[in-house]
């Protein structure tokens, strides 16, 4: 609703009220058509009681007629009854023709008709017939009054009268009816346009209120902004509440607003920041003049200020490096002064140094020259004692000649003894076949006497001679078994003895052999150490000349060091000359470093 | 009667001597592959392969151990059936021949094999009567002697 133009707000409130009255005028035509309808069937009844109410007179004014007639016989009395009958054929007929849409009524009517044509046709012109007939006779009215005809037309036109009677009761009770529907309509309208006037009243009322607020309400807030933003007020908004064009207006104030405040802002923050620049530029000169550099100069762009800022930081910048320079300079000059003396003194101390060595090499060339002589003697003492070593070795070598002599021979020996031993052994083997042979024979002769005993046995008494000499030839075998065992036995103790022997001749002839190379290997070391001990003479000599040759290089040193030490002794004195100069370079490169460093150029 | 005594293990046992073909020294058996542990093998008596079973075997020890006084005896082993087979018996300790006089002679009194006999004792111990035509079980003389089985 809210997001609606107020075009289309207006044309929805309007068409709403113009719906309502014209539902409310549909409503009220229609009971309108309806009362209408009612009036109409009221006039038609009242149309139809008029007819009847005819209808009656026409015949009562027959009736009349007729009985004047009858009493008085006088034709002027009828002279109108045509006309009145068909009078009353008319109405009759106009009442049928009225009451079509009610068939009772109708067949009612009908009836009616029919007795009333028969009354007026027949029965009245034969009541006549008959007073004609009579003429002027004294009591003819009585007479008549009697007869047949009067009664039957008298029941016929009450009959008639009845039935008009009923149809006038039927349709005043219709009248009833129709005229109590008439105003119950009535009412009904009346309450409809009542109730619609108010309803509409109501609905109008409302919906104007409605457009209202939906129009004032936002113009109100646009014209509370304006005077807010107008006092200066720039943080004044509008609330935006509807999509229509107001909405649209709030939201364009809106925006004009915000970019409003931004502007300003924009502007107060240059201001700002070009004042923080100068101030930042202020302090970078200021702290420059008192002496520091080490400020960074953090302005920069295209600006005036940027361009300033950029010159002064070079122009610090270049004194910085200049003002850097210049202390670098100072501390190397310091440096190397310091350097300098540094090294003076530590060539002044090697000279002190140098001249007492020169004296100390002194003493040790003399102390070389005293060992030297005594060394000589040791030496001499030496040779003798190679000359001793010398003539012993040979002989101890001519002793061990001869016991490698003796040792081969006792090889020798061992070696015949085990081939002795091993032709023992082989003559035991031969004896332990033969013994074998033995055993065999004893054993196919045991085996022999079991078979004869057993043949024995079964030849009976005959071979209880032969059962005997077969028990011999076993007992006899079992002695030869018996025998050759315990000789069998002798026989391999006899051969473990002699291979124990040649075991231990073999060890035996072993060790003399390890002796005979052991002694050997002695004989060479001593002809070793022989030539050893004969070479050592000549060495004794050479080194002799060598020490003689020493003790004269030994004096030729001792001069060569005492000219050393004059030249030391004067190299410390111009020594002591160089240190004074760089002491007096050092205080001024000093003087030059404290000067420089009351400036930073650091950070 | 006369039996010759061998061993099984430490016990004299006696065949009976007219049961006893001949005594033949250990001979090199054919071995039987696959036969029952108491065969020891196979020998050629002339010409006649003659199967050999172990005494000692049979008598429920170790198998007889080749000692020079170990043989092997050829006995007639008469089957059930009335036939006679020659039977090689490998006897542990074959000593000689003893004669046993029939009076000494007593019913062992514990059955503990068929082929046990009767008894008698002398100065060295006791000796056991051994019947040879007991010797195999039914089992075996069916293996042993297949053609008598057959016959059967």
């Amino acid at each position: 609703m809210n997001n609606l133009s107020i075009k289309n707000k207006l044309y929805i409130g309007f068409g709403s009220i113009v719906a309502i009255i014209l539902l409310l005028l549909i409503l009220a035509y229609n009971n309108f058509s309806r009362l209408t309808e009612a009036n109409g069937w009221d006039k038609h009844t009242m149309e139809v009681l008029i007819e009847l109410d005819r209808v009656q007179n026409a015949s009562l004014q027959i009736q009349v007629d007729a009985r004047g007639f009858i009493l008085t016989g006088n034709e002027s009395y009828i002279a109108s009854e045509r006309d009145n009958a068909e009078l009353l054929k008319q109405h009759i007929a106009k009442l049928v023709q009225l009451t079509a849409d009610n068939s009772q009524q109708n067949d009612r009517l009908k009836r009616a008709q029919t007795l009333l044509a028969t009354w007026a046709d027949v029965n009245i012109h034969r009541q006549f017939e008959k007073r004609r007939a009579l003429g002027d006779t004294k009591g003819a009215a009585d007479i008549l009054g009697q007869s047949s005809e009067l009664k039957e037309a008298a029941a016929v036109v009450s009959a008639a009268r009845d039935l008009l009677e009923q149809a006038g009761d039927e349709e005043r009770r219709l009248l009833s009816e129709r005229s109590a529907k008439a105003i119950e309509l009535h009412s009904s309208q009346n309450n409809l346009m009542i109730g619609g006037g108010i309803a509409v009243v109501v609905l109008s009322v409302l919906i104007a209120y409605a457009l209202a607020r939906a129009i004032l309400n936002p113009l109100s807030n646009l014209t509370t902004g304006l005077t807010r933003l107008g006092s200066g007020e720039q943080s004044a908004r509008i609330e935006v509440t509807s999509g229509d064009e107001l909405g649209k207006v709030s939201e364009d104030f809106n925006k004009m607003a915000m970019q409003l405040q931004a502007a300003t802002k924009r502007e107060l923050d240059l201001t700002n920041e070009l004042r923080d620049k100068v101030d930042s530029l202020m302090e970078v000169v200021s702290r420059g003049a008192a002496g520091d550099l080490t400020a960074k100069i953090t302005v920069s762009g295209e600006d005036a200020i940027g361009k300033l800022g950029e010159g002064l930081q070079r122009m610090f910048d270049n004194l910085r490096s200049l003002l850097t320079n210049v202390q670098k300079a100072g501390i190397q000059v310091t440096t190397s002064a310091t350097e300098i003396a540094a090294s003076a003194k530590q060539q002044e101390a090697t000279g002190v140094e140098q001249a007492q060595t020169s004296v100390e090499v002194l003493s040790t060339t003399k102390e070389i020259s005293s060992n030297t002589s005594q060394l000589l003697k040791t030496m001499e003492d030496a040779t003798a004692v190679a000359d001793y070593t010398t003539s012993a070795t040979s002989e101890a070598q001519g002793n061990l000649r001869r016991m490698d002599q003796t040792m081969q021979n006792m090889v020798n020996a061992t070696d015949s003894i085990n081939a002795k031993l091993a032709a023992l052994s082989e003559k035991a083997s031969n004896i332990n076949s033969v013994l074998t042979t033995i055993t065999k024979v004893a054993d196919q002769t045991n085996i022999l006497s079991l078979n004869a005993a057993i043949e024995a046995e079964k030849a009976g008494e005959a071979g209880r001679g032969f059962s005997v000499v077969a028990t011999e030839i076993r007992r006899l075998a079992d002695h030869t078994s018996v025998s050759t065992w315990d000789i069998e036995q002798m026989l391999k103790e006899m051969q473990s003895a002699v291979s124990a022997s040649v075991m231990g001749m073999d060890k035996f002839s072993e060790e003399i052999r390890r002796s005979v190379g052991e002694v050997r290997q002695v004989t060479d070391q001593l002809s070793g150490v022989m030539d050893q001990v004969q070479k050592l003479a000549p060495q004794f000599d050479a080194v002799l000349q060598g020490m003689q040759a020493q003790a004269v290089g030994a004096q030729q040193i001792t001069e060569t060091m005492m000219q050393l030490n004059d030249a030391t002794q004067q190299t410390v004195e111009s020594l002591k000359a160089t240190s004074e100069a760089v002491h007096q370079l050092q205080y001024a490169a000093g003087d030059l470093q404290s000067s420089v460093s009351t400036f930073a150029v650091n950070a | 009667m006369k039996v010759l005594v061998f061993h099984i293990g430490a016990d004299r046992y006696g065949l009976p001597l007219r049961q006893v073909r001949r005594v033949l020294p250990l001979l090199e058996l054919k071995g039987i592959p696959l036969a029952p542990d108491s065969v020891a093998g196979l020998m050629n008596l002339h010409g006649e392969p003659v199967p050999v079973i172990d005494l000692s075997r049979i008598g429920g020890g170790a198998p007889a151990r080749q000692h020079f006084d170990t043989r092997i005896v050829v006995a007639d082993y008469t089957a059930p059936g009335g036939e006679v087979h020659a039977l090689g018996l490998m006897a542990e300790g074959v000593q000689g021949v003893q004669e046993l006089a029939q009076q000494e002679l007593a019913p062992s009194g514990v059955q503990a094999a068929p082929f046990l006999g009767q008894v008698a004792g002398d100065a060295r111990g006791m000796v056991q009567l051994v019947e040879v035509d007991a010797l195999l079980p039914e089992e075996l003389r069916a293996r042993l002697f297949p053609a008598e089985a057959a016959a059967q």
